[in-house]
């Protein structure tokens, strides 16, 4: 099964392919183009992950020759190793998922057939983007994923929001996409090759010097700053709520935003071989985690709500990561991919209540729960899940983040994740307990959503609980199975991390949702007791530490008066001369028209005076001359 | 002793002079070809001279000149019958009038 | 102060005056009748220059022939046709180049030296022997002549013919 990977994006390029062309013919079939296709690669993707998981599997690699530049050769083809291989399974799962849902939640969009072809398209660039052996192929879909991206986020063109955060989304991971571009390209420079096996072995090698793969490392960790939202780049991403939520939950929530935590994990060799750049992650993960937890505290809308915790639970995968051991590695990917479940089944879930209610803000909605019980209880069990309490798959995976960060040493950085996972706690259930609980805030007319809605949350809430079974403690299944196929690294010593963090993460985690039932379940503590006599504070959180504000001034304003000013250079100065030139040229051809007058008696006299003028001359030149 | 050479020059240089000046300011079309056929006899003239005083002085010359003849004649009815059509067209002989090439 | 120095004196005062009065009278008619005193006068200086066939070929050509063309092609474009004013600035210049042409020249005429003996056609018979170079020497340019001569009258047909599509 191996060997046809490549099919696997192929499934929803052809589906891509075909609503381009029958879309307006197909109107809502369209739907079971992309289910089918989705569902293809799914198989697939579930074959190839089996055949690799099984004991004794090698990576396969196949490559053709794309281009050949003096003595270097850059390939085209792709690769199935285990971390590829189970961000396949993910994508396409959590695509089919989307697909199916999507076909209840945009019913009656007049932009069905161009909505399920977005989808596609954006399902194979993330599906190539996984598949890929090489950086440079790795950059082509990473930008095909950023222009899926844009389209669906801007889908509702025609509100302003959409279009403007559709072209926040673009440009603010334009910034990152930059970092990530010079970073390949030097290290195609330093390391002669695109290729991950190529690199990783000249990093073994020596080929690289310690600073250049440290710089490597960064620009490309700037990349997938831009694409994961993290912390100086992830303004964009709460913005992108304003496309349709199905997109959201593939997009923003599983699937792209996890390129970046994918890049970092793939490139993971790089990682090991330079402390530094592993610290640099380790710091902005951790900053991002606790950042992005303390805004969610105090937002309204429930998609950016999940925003800003998809965000913290990013930055959560990036100080695994960043610590620069086989267990943070193993904790970063195995909690990427729990992540994937759970944050799609609440934003699924999301956007069922959204659908039901005709409103994203939390306070308008209320006592949902006798309304929408599927929906809740999924809901529900996404926030256990995200809030990590056992059994649910965020209990396992955010367990060993927290272990990995505390036995590398980054002591700070482990107490900051516990308070983020205390926020995380307390807000998700925030958000369960405002939304679903209490009188309902509006004679709404909810109601529970269709089957081919609900069926899809089901799926994921199955898979929120279970998940994390696959890499318990006693049994790390996936730990060991990632950490074998890590290249070019040797296994180093596992310690396992004391017992009391689980007791720890858990307890906060427990603390939060007993606050949040506190404040917005029982309304035994008032909504006020920090917003009251802090209010600063409150602002500060609300208001997304005036993140937004301060890029405004200083980026989008000084660039502003920059092009303001580089304008009037270019009216006045560069154009100027174009326009004095063409303004010369035309004056002179009207003179000259002038000249030309049609009269050839004029130009009789002239060519005359002509020969006279000549015949002086040269009568001159004889008498010089003789 | 006869006329010598260089007075028959000056005057055949004073008709084409005037021919030229009336060529080049004159606005009636028919008055501009009766100036160019003068300065045509100018040209005649030194033919005619040159045979009878020139270096080799021979029949060469005169030969010439009703060779010169037969060609303004020629001009002559081909300009009167371009310049017949054009009135026809425009109903002007006026020389200014005449700039069909400029536009 | 021979005759013949008489005889030029004349015909050279009635030449140019014909010519300076063809330029200023206003009237074509005027004008065409003053050149032909020109070409008449002209016809009598070829007759001193010993040129007795081409003094005819001048009567018949110029002063029959072209001064008659002309005169049918004015009262075929305009009979009252009268010549009109030209700005005073390109007068003045055309005439400063014309004088400038004629000091060259005149300058030319005055340093020439030519040396050589006249020729004296005058005990020949004239007409015999143009008549002989004509068809011996000259005969190729003379058959293309009269071939350009009937082009010109064929020519001069089509152009001066009403168009077919006119009334």
């Amino acid at each position: 099964m191996m060997s046809s990977a490549w099919l696997i994006p192929l499934f929803p390029l052809l589906a891509f392919l075909i609503l381009l062309a029958f879309g307006r013919q197909l109107k809502e079939a369209s739907a079971y183009v992309g289910i089918l296709a989705t569902l293809a690669g799914f198989i697939l993707a579930l074959g190839a992950f089996f055949e690799r998981f099984a004991a004794g599997a090698e990576d396969y690699y196949v490559a053709f020759k794309w281009l050949t530049l003096g003595d270097k050769v850059i390939d085209m083809g792709f690769e199935v190793t285990p971390i590829n291989a189970m961000m396949l399974v993910i994508v396409t799962f959590v695509s089919m998922l989307v697909h199916i849902y999507s076909k209840g939640y945009m019913h009656g969009d007049d932009r069905f057939p161009v909505f399920y072809s977005y989808l596609a398209l954006f399902t194979f660039s993330m599906l190539g983007l996984v598949i890929s052996p090489n950086l440079l192929q790795v950059y082509i879909f990473w930008e095909l994923v950023g222009v899926c991206s844009f389209l669906l986020v801007g889908f509702y063109f025609y509100k302003d929001e959409a279009k403007a955060a559709a072209k926040k989304a673009f440009i603010v991971t334009r910034v990152g996409d930059v970092g990530l571009f010079i970073g390949i390209s030097l290290l195609f420079w330093y390391s002669g090759s695109f290729n991950y096996v190529d690199i990783f072995n000249a990093i073994q090698n020596g080929v690289m010097q310690p600073w250049q793969i440290t710089l490597v490392g960064i620009l490309i960790f700037i990349g997938a700053v831009g694409k994961s939202g993290q912390f100086p780049l992830h303004t964009w991403l709460p913005d992108a709520m304003e496309g349709p939520t199905p997109v959201s939950a593939l997009i923003h929530a599983a699937t792209m935003v996890a390129a970046g935590v994918y890049l970092v994990a793939a490139m993971y060799p790089l990682y090991l071989a330079s402390p530094d750049a592993s610290q640099v992650i380790a710091v902005i993960g951790g900053i991002t985690a606790i950042f992005a937890a303390s805004i969610g505290l105090t937002q309204r809308d429930i998609k950016r709500v999940l925003a800003y915790s998809t965000v913290s639970q990013l930055g959560y995968m990036m100080l695994a990561l960043g610590t620069a051991s086989v267990a943070g590695y193993v904790a970063g990917t195995f909690h990427l991919m729990t992540h994937a479940f759970f944050k799609a089944l609440l934003f699924l879930a999301a956007g069922s209540v959204i659908h039901a209610a005709h409103t994203q803000d939390i306070f308008e909605m209320g006592g949902l729960y006798k309304k929408m019980k599927i929906t809740g209880t999924v809901f529900l069990i996404g926030c256990l899940a995200i809030s990590g309490i056992f059994p649910f798959a965020g209990f396992w995976s955010k367990e060993e983040i927290l272990g990995a960060a505390y036995t590398s040493g980054h002591t700070g950085l482990f107490w900051m994740a516990v308070v983020a996972a205390f926020f995380t706690a307390f807000y998700m259930f925030r958000l369960f307990f405002v939304t679903f609980t209490g009188e309902p805030a509006q004679k709404n007319h909810a109601h529970e959503s269709p089957a081919v809605m609900t069926f899809p949350m089901l799926l994921l809430a199955v898979l929120a609980i279970v998940a994390g079974f696959i890499n318990t403690p006693g049994a790390p299944i996936l730990g060991h199975w990632l950490t074998e196929g890590l290249r070019g690294v040797p296994a180093g010593e596992e310690h396992s991390a004391p017992f009391w963090i689980t007791i720890v993460a858990t307890g906060v985690s427990l603390m939060g949702i007993g606050l949040a039932y506190l404040m917005y379940g029982k309304k035994s503590v008032s909504r006020d007791i920090i917003a009251g006599p802090l209010p600063w504070l409150y602002q500060l959180s609300f208001r997304k530490y005036y993140i937004d504000e301060i890029y405004d001034v200083v980026f989008v304003r000084t660039l502003r008066a920059i092009g303001y000013f580089l304008n009037v250079v270019d009216y006045y100065i560069i154009d100027g001369v174009v326009r004095l030139v063409g303004a010369f040229t035309h004056e002179l051809g009207n003179a000259e028209a002038r000249v030309q007058s049609g009269q050839i008696q004029t130009y009789g006299l002239v060519a005359f005076l002509g020969i006279v003028l000549l015949v002086i001359g040269l009568t001159f030149v004889r008498g010089l001359v003789g | 002793m006869s006329v010598p050479l260089a007075s028959y020059l000056l005057v055949a240089l004073i008709l084409f002079c005037v021919g030229l000046y009336g060529a080049l300011t004159k606005r009636n079309a028919v008055v501009v070809l009766l100036s160019i056929e003068l300065m045509l006899n100018a040209v005649n003239i030194n033919f005619v001279a040159f045979a009878k005083f020139g270096v080799l002085a021979n029949l060469t010359g005169q030969i010439f000149s009703l060779f010169s003849i037969t060609l303004a004649a020629a001009e002559a009815a081909i300009g009167l019958a371009i310049l017949i059509s054009l009135y026809r067209n425009r109903s002007t002989v006026n020389v200014d009038e005449m700039d069909l090439m400029k536009r | 102060m021979s005759g013949q120095f008489i005889a030029f004196f004349i015909l050279s005062i009635l030449t140019i005056g014909g010519a300076v009065f063809m330029i200023s009278f206003t009237k074509v008619v005027h004008q065409v009748v003053a050149l032909a005193f020109t070409f008449l006068s002209i016809a009598g200086l070829y007759v001193l220059l010993e040129a007795e066939f081409v003094a005819v070929s001048q009567v018949l050509v110029y002063s029959g022939a072209i001064s008659i063309l002309m005169l049918f092609g004015i009262m075929l474009t305009k009979h009252n046709a009268q010549e009109y004013e030209r700005r005073g600035k390109f007068k003045f210049f055309a005439f400063l180049v014309v004088a400038a042409f004629f000091g060259l020249m005149f300058n030319g005429i005055q340093t020439m030296n030519i040396e050589g003996q006249p020729a004296n056609f005058s005990a020949q018979n004239n007409v015999l022997e143009i008549g002989k170079a004509m068809f011996s020497q000259y005969v190729i340019p003379f058959e293309i002549v009269s071939v350009l001569l009937l082009v010109a009258l064929v020519g001069s047909i089509i152009l001066a013919k009403k168009e077919a599509g006119d009334e």
